[in-house]
């Protein structure tokens, strides 16, 4: 049967952890990784879904974490720009970042790169404008983002086709 | 933003009760893209948010039955978009998905959701128009089939009864070739509001189902039975004369800021011409 | 040489923090204790205050501040990096849509949210002026008191100064042709996808502020003022910002949140939404009526500008935008005779404040598009005329300010090329090429401090803000060069004011010219002591040892800098400590109180396509050519230059503001304010840099990080007007906008 009160208890896995976490209903799932778990990866700016600054990874695909409830998470896998580096070191697509020019202030890269981590996941091997497409919900003021795709597209070419 | 119950039942009859005990008091939130927005902005005080995404009959599902399409209500755009069968026999409702917003905005939007905010902007209701869609609606009375056309009233507004939920959309038979073609006019190439959204249908039999959004208080469908803009060979004035009567119904708001009325019309003849040019072209081709 | 000196381009300084997410910009810093605050603003721009009423918020749960003007020391201080116009809080009186009456303090985003929608004001709204016309009606209601600015003979009107700057004699100049036309620029914002946010708690008998400021010492100097405290006691922490572009320029709302953390005794963090960041920093929209007079040969005979700068309900430092920005009018060309009168006219609307570009795009896309106009009325080559007239290294094209400092003639000639600007178009394509320039830093003071520590490792303390422009990159990168240290090994500390040395600011493209010397030179201090170090060991005259690239050079050998550095400290280690000055000082008789330290120079050339029917613009190739001096880190200047060229883009084709009859911005937040996407991008981009080491900077180096952004709409306009034949004097070029001048045309 339904539930129903201000506050709900979430269990999340969140980078391969699992997190039992009782959470407002009326918090965003944003609210919750920044405050909550201290997960400050994701970023906070438009908080309409136009932006993508807190753009994770929602049970494989990406989302706008301003526009989900906590509690809507319920039960989910989440990435965030924390788990894409491992203990050996920085993901492919964070080192072509670094390689390519694709960070300037960097405020926008976190969820750059997981709008470009889910898209190779789906596609691995895109064509430029499917990169573009793919990464348009994700706003760059300092504007890297031709230096953006082509480290996505690096990357991609590195891949085993 | 400001509190409310949230509840989250996993069976249609539950959120039916709740909707029809809450009333307008309660929301309904599938993939929330619009209602978080209008949660926070404060445009939407509702008293309790019922999430239907756990509720197994409108769990996400794209199957055929009885020869219709059947686009269950808690499907996202990605899914529609990305769905072979959409594809081939419904192209334009695949163009107009594809073009929801930005991949996080479709991986979350759904199609019910679309239609049941009844923006007069949804990209997807042109297509639904023209194909002739059906809402399926399930309420304390029972099931029924709201024909798509009969289902928008204006911004928000639907003909939805109190208590009753949007179950699937369902896409009839494509018993008839048809091409068909979504296009848009927006202020960038990245994802916009559209300040002018149409689909254009042109079948065998040489009937053109035209539908328009973004012009008006609500999406609005005008067909041409006389075949006259089907053939490629009718004179211009004829065709024009035809256009000026399906484009009847637009009546643009002087108030937005998006586009002034007098443009928002002359796309919507450009975006008409474009379209049918295109709908012949896929129609000759299939 | 290693690759990550100095003309290499390594991996960003600080690029690893930034690509996991570990990067801590303002607002992700957490504080024990923290407060959250929230602003109470009115629904109208212009209004007087009657009454606040803020019991029923003080009773939300957890709330712990309801702060207004009532509350603070009387009268309210003011602040300003121009005029000390702007109080702390609103007193008496709203001046602009969003401008605070009052703070509210909370436990909880959720307290503090809530009891900002319980403050209730009650307040009469008052005749306002959002546009040029209106305030500068005679009849205009009044922006300022006039008694903020005595004995000045306009503080009776809306014209808060006037500029005027101009040679030889406009009047008396006799041209063949002379064109005039009218052009408008919008208010545009900064958009930096990092909303502004600031902090500040109780420090002992201090105060500590953070914020996302690119000036940290300006900052410090006007917390100090405002609360009447020491420098000393003032710390502030100015994390890299995610994103300036000059709208973090000068204080906004630090002084508010400094004086609710005294009153509740507590850290108070005020982060604000995107919304409310438009309504924190604007760009200046401008009318410019622009007269140009040429010879049938192609000669600039005159230019006669006169711009009217729209800037907001208080100063900031919009006047010396305004100042500076129409300074170069006139463009880099040898013009006879010129007269520019440029005036700076408060309005009820978001104070308008830096914005990459300084007040030169407003000037610059009427300036250029007029000589496009120009070449059309004597049946020139719109390139042709350019060259003509484009001043030589060396020339005093502006007559009192620096001469000329670039082969500028080089990066037009390779604009056009990369363009084909002589080959034929498709039918609806154009083609447009405009040159841009603008002003360096006129006055300049950084301070750094370099020290070579016991293993050779590197701490560099430079002031300047990153904020995606790769300061600190370039900075490790002359350390590395100079000291022979790797680039990993050097680390550059920022953003503390009670650590690092004081830096004027970060603005004007400066801090790799200005501190980017004085980081040279504290590094050059440390190898004369290096040097010295050499000579005691190994019994030589100090000016037999030279240290040069990290190496240190005897008369018959060469040795590391660790190595010297090692014997040369001994058993109990230490360190070499070189300090770092540039100083460049006020010129009082210079109109812009001193000469530019550079000129950055642009030229910018694109082919467009446009669809006539539908008033589409599609950038079918963008060419953007900067003189550099030198590129330290050539793919940084990529990044410059490409960036600034998308960002131009914006006012171009997409962005303005759209304001209501209440002055209200109608598409405030990021639904109906359009900037490009990834999807937005010119078909194909070229950027290239020329480089002659003839800059004031390191290696010939000079600042780049604007040029690219100067003369897009010239750009672009030119295009547009070469595919339809049609001038659009007004942006941005909006399908809307293009549809109807095309429809609009006249018949031929």
């Amino acid at each position: 049967m339904s539930e129903s009160a201000a506050a709900f208890q979430i269990e999340l896995t969140v980078n391969g952890h699992r997190r039992a976490i009782e959470v407002a209903v009326h918090h965003t799932l944003l609210d919750v990784l920044r405050d909550d778990l201290g997960l400050t990866g994701a970023k906070e700016c438009c908080l309409v879904g136009e932006c993508g600054a807190c753009t994770v990874i929602l049970d494989g695909r990406t989302v706008d974490s301003c526009l989900v409830l906590a509690v809507e998470a319920d039960g989910s896998e989440i990435t965030t720009v924390e788990g894409l580096a491992d203990e050996r070191g920085l993901g492919p697509l964070q080192q072509a970042f670094l390689d390519k020019g694709a960070v300037q202030c960097g405020f926008c890269i976190p969820g750059q790169l997981l709008s470009a981590h889910a898209l190779l996941a789906d596609n691995p091997h895109p064509s430029l404008p499917e990169i573009q497409e793919g990464l348009a919900g994700n706003l760059c003021r300092c504007g890297c983002y031709r230096q953006i795709t082509d480290a996505v597209l690096a990357t991609a070419e590195r891949a085993e086709r | 933003m400001h509190t409310f119950a949230y509840a989250r039942p996993t069976l249609l009859a539950e959120a039916v009760a709740l909707l029809e005990a809450h009333g307008p008091d309660a929301r309904l939130l599938a993939g929330g893209t619009d209602l978080i927005i209008r949660l926070r902005d404060g445009s939407a005080r509702p008293g309790v948010v019922i999430d239907i995404k756990r509720i197994a009959e409108l769990r996400p599902s794209i199957r055929e039955e009885a020869g219709c399409l059947v686009i269950g209500a808690g499907t996202v755009m990605t899914d529609i978009a990305a769905d072979e069968r959409v594809r081939r026999s419904y192209p334009a409702l695949a163009e107009a998905a594809a073009v929801v917003g930005s991949v996080q905005i479709r991986n979350r939007a759904t199609l019910a959701g679309n239609v049941c905010n009844a923006s007069p902007a949804a990209d997807t209701a042109p297509a639904l128009l023209v194909h002739a869609a059906r809402v399926v609606a399930v309420g304390p009375a029972g099931t029924r089939r709201i024909p798509i056309d009969g289902f928008f009233v204006r911004s928000g507004v639907t003909t939805l009864a109190r208590g009753e939920i949007v179950t699937a959309i369902e896409l009839p038979p494509p018993d008839r070739a048809m091409g068909a073609v979504h296009l848009r006019r927006t202020r960038r190439r990245g994802h916009d509001l559209a300040s002018v959204t149409l689909c254009c249908g042109v079948d065998a039999t040489g009937v053109t189902r035209i539908a328009y959004g973004s012009v008006g208080p609500r999406p609005v469908l005008a067909v041409d039975e006389s075949g006259v803009l089907a053939d490629p060979t009718a004179p211009g004035a004829a065709k024009e004369a035809i256009f000026e009567r399906l484009f009847a119904d637009a009546s643009p708001s002087p108030r937005s800021m998006r586009a002034s009325p007098d443009y928002r019309l002359a796309m919507l003849r450009v975006l008409g011409a474009r379209a049918l040019r295109i709908a012949i072209d896929r129609l000759a081709q299939a | 040489m290693s690759a990550t000196r100095i003309g290499a381009s390594p991996n960003r300084v600080g690029g690893i923090d930034r690509v996991t997410g570990r990067n801590e910009y303002a607002a992700d810093i957490r504080l024990p204790g923290v407060l959250e605050a929230r602003l109470v603003a009115l629904d109208c721009a212009r209004a007087r205050i009657i009454s606040i009423d803020a019991s029923e918020a003080l009773r939300v749960p957890g709330v712990r501040l309801v702060m207004t003007a009532a509350d603070l020391p009387q009268p309210v201080p003011r602040f300003g990096p121009q005029f000390e116009d702007r109080p702390v809080i609103a007193v008496g009186e709203t001046k602009y849509h969003g401008e605070p009456v009052a703070i509210v303090a909370a436990e909880t985003k959720d307290a503090a949210e809530a009891a900002a929608g319980l403050v209730h004001v009650e307040y009469e709204e008052l005749p306002a002026v959002f546009t040029l016309a209106a305030a500068l009606d005679s009849a205009a209601p009044l922006v300022q008191e006039p008694a903020l600015r005595p004995n000045d003979r306009l503080a009776s009107t809306n014209v808060l100064r006037e500029h005027r700057i101009g040679w030889g004699d406009v009047d008396a100049a006799l041209a063949d042709v002379v064109v005039e036309n009218r052009y408008t620029f919008p208010m545009v914002t900064h958009f930096a996808i990092e909303p502004h946010a600031f902090m500040a708690a109780p420090d002992g008998d201090g105060i500590a502020v953070w914020s996302t400021i690119q000036h940290p010492n300006w900052l410090q100097k006007v917390i100090a003022k405002v609360l009447g405290l020491p420098l000393s006691k003032v710390r502030v922490f100015a994390p890299d910002p995610g994103g300036g572009f000059g709208g973090k320029q000068h204080a906004k709302l630090e002084p508010l949140v400094a004086f609710a953390a005294l009153r509740t005794g507590r850290p108070v963090r005020l982060v604000l939404s995107l919304e409310e960041s438009f309504q924190a920093a604007r760009r200046a929209s401008c009318e410019v009526r622009v007269r140009t007079g040429v010879n049938r040969d192609g000669a600039l005979v005159f230019e006669d500008i006169a711009a009217d700068y729209l800037i907001g309900a208080y100063a900031d430092i919009a006047d010396r935008v305004v100042g500076k920005g129409s300074y170069p009018a006139a463009g880099p060309y040898n013009v006879p005779s010129v007269r520019i009168l440029a005036r700076s006219v408060l309005s009820h609307t978001v104070p308008s404040t830096a914005f990459r570009g300084f007040g030169n795009p407003q000037v610059n896309w009427a300036v250029e598009s007029n000589l496009d106009e120009a070449a059309r009325a004597i049946g020139m080559d719109r390139l042709a005329i350019r060259l003509r007239n484009l001043a030589k290294k060396g020339d005093a094209f502006i007559p009192f300010d620096t001469p000329a400092d670039g082969d500028w003639r080089q990066a037009v000639e390779r604009a056009a090329e990369l363009i084909a600007w002589d080959t034929p178009l498709p039918p609806g394509h154009g083609r447009g090429l405009a040159v841009g320039i603008k002003s360096g830093p006129t006055t300049g003071l950084s301070y750094s401090t370099v020290r070579l520590l016991g293993d050779g490792s590197v701490i560099v303390l430079a002031g300047t803000s990153d904020m995606g422009q790769g300061a600190r990159t370039v900075f490790a990168q002359i350390a590395a060069q100079e000291l022979g240290a790797p680039l990993d090994w050097v680390t550059v500390v920022m953003g503390d004011t009670a650590i690092v040395p004081y830096d004027q600011q970060t603005s004007a493209s400066r801090s790799t010219v200005l501190m980017g010397n004085s980081v040279l030179q504290a590094c050059r201090s440390i190898q004369g002591q290096l040097a010295a170090m050499a000579a005691r060991l190994h019994g030589l005259d100090e000016a037999q040892v030279i240290v040069d690239q990290g190496v240190v050079h005897l008369p018959d050998r060469d040795l590391s800098v660790l190595d010297v550095l090692t014997r040369g400290l001994g058993r109990l280690g230490g360190e070499l400590t070189g300090n770092g000055e540039v100083r460049k000082e006020a010129d009082p008789s210079h109109p812009l109180s001193g000469a530019a330290a550079f000129f950055e120079f642009n030229c910018t050339a694109v082919e467009a396509e446009v669809d006539e029917e539908t008033g589409d613009i599609v950038i079918v190739k963008h060419v953007t050519v900067s003189d550099v001096g030198k590129a330290l880190n050539p793919l940084q200047v990529t990044m410059q230059d490409e960036g600034a060229a998308i960002q131009g883009l914006g006012h171009t084709l997409m962005e303005h503001y759209i304001y209501d009859e209440k002055g209200r911005i109608r598409n405030l937040g990021a639904i109906d304010y359009r900037i490009p996407t990834s999807m937005d991008l010119p078909l194909e981009l070229l950027s290239e840099a020329v480089e002659n080491e003839d800059g004031p900077g390191p290696y010939g180096s000079k600042g780049m990080s604007e040029g690219a952004l100067l003369c897009v709409a010239s750009a672009v306009g030119a295009a547009v007007r070469d595919a339809t034949g049609v001038a659009i004097r007004d942006l941005p070029l909006t399908p809307e906008r293009v549809w109807r001048a095309l429809r609009d045309r006249p018949m031929p």
